[in-house]
């Protein structure tokens, strides 16, 4: 690759071109800050403790915790008290019922479909007892539908979306020095996930039947209450996020084709280099473009694995791209601009990738059947899902040992040519400066951009969604500006490489009138023949055919 | 000096005996919703509270805030029968063990004691402001309060709502709704309202600082490049030993300097969030450090609990149970002040081995074993 613009973009422009962008990241950090809420908002339902009195055990009916078709409720499942004590009431005549939102301000608010998804995860509270004891690693089976009702619809009529028998592990402590009475510390457990958001109300059934043959639920101590929390994205940050993304979009796509009528121009074939920053272009642009508004009219199930996949896509074609750019500027004699000769890079990144696919395909691929299916919750399942991540890790690893390896080619051969720098010719020189300043240039860019990732990350685990900057009229949400501002950060950066990286008309005028005309066949005939320099000398002949 | 303090504290008791005697006891009548329907499944006797909200031992301004959150009454009931428990519960083994009465509608079921400004009165108060935040902030999570408020997440300008930005915690509300309803009681200027308002906030305080974050991974195929957290109601069992905590460790204290409240309202910042009234309080004491928001305060000793006293309806220790081997509080020589116990051994048949099916089901097997109780005389 000859004569990128940035090589031949002045000071001033050059400033001003980083000015601007660092003013789009500034804006993105601070609508995300100030304008968007927190990215997801969790809401806390207990379940209402429901009396089954029926004889025989009806699966198909539904127990409401509130409304006119509220269910009987206990108050507690003490089997000293009065009312279980005389009904005899058993584990298989008490639901947990959850309806999904709970009211707030005197009015049942409503799930929108601008949440996106929403996950719940359960919170068991199991109470110590001497005479109840909490047997080793219990397993709570844990007998759930999962039905759904709009705002209009009659208050009985909820439809199933789901129904299953999960197994989930237990594991629950308790402070020393705590006895009779202290509730146990568990660890929460998965319930559902919901790719899409299609009505208004949810409701939760959940028991937990007893079978002292296969010994379910049977040592799992005193259960008191359960609780659901449920995580959603929230509206605010979806309408943010979903105006930043098409913004991002327009902008990546129009510089996208901008970029490739200016490689057309060229009159030559565009190099490997050029076609994988294309190819970077329309990868961010397809993570970019906002299919997620469909989901405010569509019900697709199947957002959060496209989106997952999006997203690989995108890290995937990241991590090639700086191979091969790395590649195509180490200096040395070899022919390169195939891409044949980064099949070990690739192959690493490919096989990575695949690895998080398989892995992705078993969590979220089957949670489209059945929500309440979790990966991590059988052993079996647990080891082959941790079988797959350290492979795509050790991928990832190998991949990282290349890249390395290809810099430190790059920048052994960067000082070598310094030192003989001066006795250069000036087109020689020139050249190879060129290709130096590139190659800093966009590693310089890299890595301010990783570091920024990698800061911002630290600071958003650090604090969680608790950091407040300045006073409660002004408050900088930290997590959302997170978001926004990495995201924002990443497109720059991909918009900066398309619009320096693409190939500079300028470079055979400058030569044109710098250089005689007879110095320069010479200079030209002495270069060596890098695929990067016969392009540029195709775009000198095309560039004065032109003329 | 010290003697100038007590005299202090007695002319402020004088103070607040001439003007307080007529009121004091009224507000706290609401603890007596414990004892209207035992904590059962029986689901009528909460209709029937629903029904006849006449009958609630409640003043005006409670029983106002009580019809504009529906709801909240049953919540109230819970809190009271918890705050009860729990007093009981962290209380078993000392002189005071929390007694309460039987009393009809409208009597103060924590006996006379609250005449007092005692440790002890402290712990009450701090307690029953606790567990009526607890308790709502329960209801409120359960869905059985609707009128819970939304208090968005984002001081933003108007029309951003649940759509947007989504609810703030329950506790919030329970927090605010505790201090609407039990606060309201404590009016004039006295200092023992001040001590009052303060304990109560104490146990409020508490509540919110016991409470638990639980996080959880959902970003990109469920790493933790998102990861979402919130906060969780603490069992009251831990509020209980919070507070119980900070009664073995409560200041004696006299009026600061200034006598008078100080409106928390921070004169430079500007901020808009009024910050609860605080107290200037000056430890009897002058070498303790000055008492903290989460600390509990009194200004009166407490007796020994000893002997039988009138004055707080408090029974003394005779034929209290004690432990003959404990060299603490509930050992035999504490508990009953020396004056020795009787050991008597008998016979009890109670239920043994017993195997637990979840949830409500227990078979035991019936023993014979020989115990010995030991009372105090």
């Amino acid at each position: 690759m000859a004569g990128v613009v940035l090589e031949n973009l002045s000071w001033k422009k050059l400033i001003i071109l980083g000015v601007f962008l660092l003013v789009l990241l500034i804006t993105f950090f601070l609508v995300g800050g100030l304008v968007a809420p927190k990215p997801s908002n969790v809401v806390t339902v207990l379940g209402t403790k429901c009396y089954d009195n029926g004889k025989k055990l009806n699966r198909s009916k539904w127990f409401v915790s509130r409304g006119i078709h509220k269910c009987e409720e206990l108050q507690n499942l003490d089997p000293t008290d009065e009312m279980i004590v005389n009904k005899s009431i058993t584990e298989k005549q008490v639901v947990f019922s959850f309806w999904l939102p709970g009211p707030r301000g005197g009015e049942e608010r409503k799930m929108t479909p601008l949440f996106q998804n929403m996950l719940a995860v359960l919170q068991v509270d199991i109470e110590h007892s001497d005479k109840v004891p909490l047997s080793k690693n219990p397993v709570l089976q844990l007998d759930v539908r999962l039905g759904a009702r709009d705002e209009g619809d009659d208050e009985d009529d909820w439809k199933q979306i789901a129904s299953s028998v999960e197994d989930r592990n237990l594991q629950c402590t308790l402070e020393k020095g705590k006895g009779e009475g202290y509730l146990y510390d568990c660890e929460l457990l998965q319930l559902f996930e919901l790719g899409s958001i299609s009505n208004h109300y949810y409701l939760v059934n959940i028991r937990l039947p007893v079978n002292f043959l296969k010994g379910y639920n049977v040592g799992i101590g005193k259960v008191v209450d359960i609780s659901i929390h449920l995580i959603h994205q929230n509206g605010g940050f979806t309408i943010v996020w979903m105006s930043m993304k098409s913004v991002l979009f327009v902008m990546v796509l129009s510089l996208l084709i901008w970029f490739w009528r200016r490689i057309m121009q060229l009159g030559r074939p565009p190099n490997l280099l050029e076609r994988t920053l294309f190819s970077l272009g329309v990868v961010m642009s397809i993570l970019d473009c906002p299919i997620e508004l469909l989901q405010l009219g569509v019900d697709i199930p199947f957002m959060l694995l496209l989106n997952d996949i999006r997203q690989g896509a995108f890290y995937a074609m990241l991590m090639s791209f700086w191979v091969i750019f790395a590649g195509e500027h180490i200096m040395d004699q070899t022919e390169r601009n195939r891409l044949s000769l980064y099949w070990k890079h690739l192959s690493a990144i490919i096989f990575g990738s695949i690895c998080l696919f398989v892995f992705d395909m078993c969590e979220r691929g089957i949670q489209l059947k059945n929500p309440f299916f979790s990966i991590w919750v059988t052993s079996a399942g647990t080891k082959l899902a941790l079988a797959f991540i350290i492979l795509a890790g050790i991928a990832a690893g190998c991949y990282f040992l290349f890249l390395c390896y290809m810099i430190f080619c790059v920048m052994k051969n960067i000082s070598a040519k310094k030192a003989s720098l001066p006795t250069m010719s000036q087109l020689r020189r020139k050249y190879y400066l060129g290709v130096i300043y590139r190659f800093r240039f966009l590693m310089m860019a890299t890595l301010v951009c990783a570091a920024c990732t990698v800061v911002f990350f630290i600071m958003s685990q650090l604090n969680e969604g608790e950091w407040r900057w300045g006073d409660e009229d002004l408050s900088l949400e930290f997590t959302s500006a997170f978001f926004t501002g990495v995201f924002g950060m990443w497109n720059i950066y991909v918009c900066g490489l398309l619009s320096l990286y693409a190939p500079s008309h300028k470079t055979v005028v400058e030569i044109d009138s710098a250089d005689g005309s007879t110095e320069e066949n010479v200079q030209l005939t002495q270069l060596p023949t890098t695929p990067s320099e016969t392009s540029a000398l195709q775009a000198l002949t095309s560039k004065a055919a032109q003329d | 000096m010290r003697t100038l303090n007590s005299l202090l504290i007695m002319l402020i008791l004088l103070i607040w005996y001439g003007e307080g005697k007529k009121t004091k006891l009224k507000g706290i009548r609401w603890w007596t919703l414990a004892n209207i329907g035992k904590p059962s499944n029986d689901l009528r006797s909460n209709t029937q509270l629903y029904n006849s909200p006449s009958l609630l031992p409640l003043t005006k301004k409670q029983r106002k805030l009580v019809t504009k959150h529906p709801g909240t009454i049953s919540a109230l009931q819970n809190g009271a029968r918890m705050a009860i428990d729990e007093c009981k519960f962290q209380f078993r083994n000392r002189r005071w063990n929390c007694p309460t009465q039987d009393v009809g509608n409208g009597g103060p079921i924590f006996g006379k004691i609250l005449d007092k400004g005692n440790r002890e009165t402290a712990f009450i108060y701090a307690i029953t402001s606790a567990a009526v935040t607890h308790s709502v902030a329960r209801a409120c999570a359960e869905g059985s309060i609707y009128s819970c408020s939304c208090d968005y997440n984002l001081k933003q300008p108007s029309g951003k709502d649940w759509e947007w930005g989504g609810c703030s915690d329950n506790a919030k509300f329970g927090h605010k709704f505790s201090r609407k309803f039990v606060d309201v009681l404590e009016k004039g200027r006295d200092f023992r309202y001040m001590m009052n308002l303060h304990n109560n906030e104490a146990g409020r305080v508490h509540v919110s600082k016991e409470m638990k974050k639980g996080c959880k991974c959902h970003g990109m195929s469920g790493s933790c490049a998102i990861k979402t957290c919130w906060m969780r109601l603490p069992s009251f069992r831990d509020v209980g030993d919070r507070l119980k905590d900070r009664f073995d460790g409560a200041s004696q204290v006299i009026s600061g300097n200034e006598g008078s409240r100080i409106l928390g309202n921070r004169p430079n910042t500007g901020r808009k969030k009024k910050r609860y009234k605080s107290f200037q309080f000056a430890p009897v004491n002058p070498n303790h450090k000055k008492p903290g928001r989460r600390d509990l305060v009194y200004f009166d000793s407490s007796p020994s609990y000893c002997e039988k006293d009138t004055s707080i309806d408090f029974p003394g220790t005779y034929g209290r149970e004690c432990n003959a081997t404990s060299i603490g509080i509930d050992g035999c020589d504490l508990l009953c002040c020396g004056r020795g116990y009787v050991s008597k051994s008998y016979m009890v048949r109670e239920r043994c081995s017993c195997i637990f099916r979840w949830c409500c089901d227990v078979k035991c097997e019936v023993c014979t074993r020989t115990k010995v109780l030991h009372t105090c005389k």
